[in-house]
């Protein structure tokens, strides 16, 4: 195989494994947002009083749940832009 | 009744996002001095790039968020929240983006991926400042 088609090969497989860095990384986080939300919920419906202490944390987990999401952001865009995986193409 | 309000979360989550940038750039820096790569200068740039993407998105959603404070409705205070995290991320994949786009030739990825991941995990972290108070 010549060193064009190793590229396109490489290029294309890594096209598809952003996607799915990016896709399954968004839905981890939706789930997990979405159920911290309805805890909230929940809790400030039966305890209103609570939502002043609850507010801070709630702020606090939203980031812990989407630093999974920001770093495979961060993958996906090191493959997109520099991807390491192309080195082993002879020029 | 305990209140912990926006603005005090989020000076416990920017120090611990600092701590974890600088102890990363510093760390990333003398272990690519001692492994002799060729710029080890660089690979401690590209891991506080990384680092201040995630303080710089949360900065700016903590701005959104403190609007939140007066709010009393908890449907409210949760789509400001949810508000506040959309442009936290949007930040910080606008910051990314800049980043691979305008330091291409000298970026060390992992260096980068290192201090990102760093920052935002660690910013969890927050709690322990929490929970003491």
């Amino acid at each position: 195989m010549e060193a064009v088609q190793y590229l396109a090969t490489i290029q294309a497989y890594t096209g598809i494994g952003i996607g799915l860095i990016i896709g399954l990384g968004a839905a981890g986080a939706c789930i997990g947002i979405g159920i911290m939300c309805a805890s909230f919920l929940e809790g400030a419906a039966r305890q209103p009083e609570m939502i002043p202490a609850l507010q801070g944390k709630v702020f606090l987990l939203l980031g812990l749940i989407d630093a999974s999401f920001i770093i495979g952001v961060g993958l996906a865009m090191m493959f997109a832009f520099a991807n390491p995986l192309l080195s082993v193409v002879p020029h | 009744m305990e209140t912990i309000k926006t603005a005090q979360v989020y000076k416990q989550m920017l120090k611990w996002q600092l701590i974890a940038t600088i102890s990363v750039a510093v760390i990333v820096t003398v272990v690519a001095q001692r492994l002799g790569l060729a710029s080890p200068e660089h690979a401690g740039i590209s891991a506080l790039a990384g680092g201040m993407s995630a303080v710089l998105g949360g900065i700016a959603g903590a701005l959104i968020a403190r609007s939140g404070d007066k709010k009393n409705d908890a449907g409210a205070i949760l789509i400001t929240m949810l508000k506040a995290e959309a442009v936290k991320i949007f930040v910080i994949a606008l910051l990314l983006f800049l980043t691979f786009k305008l330091y291409n030739e000298h970026l060390v990825p992992i260096a980068l991926i290192l201090g990102l991941a760093a920052s935002a995990i660690l910013s969890g972290a927050a709690f322990i400042g929490l929970d003491k108070k």
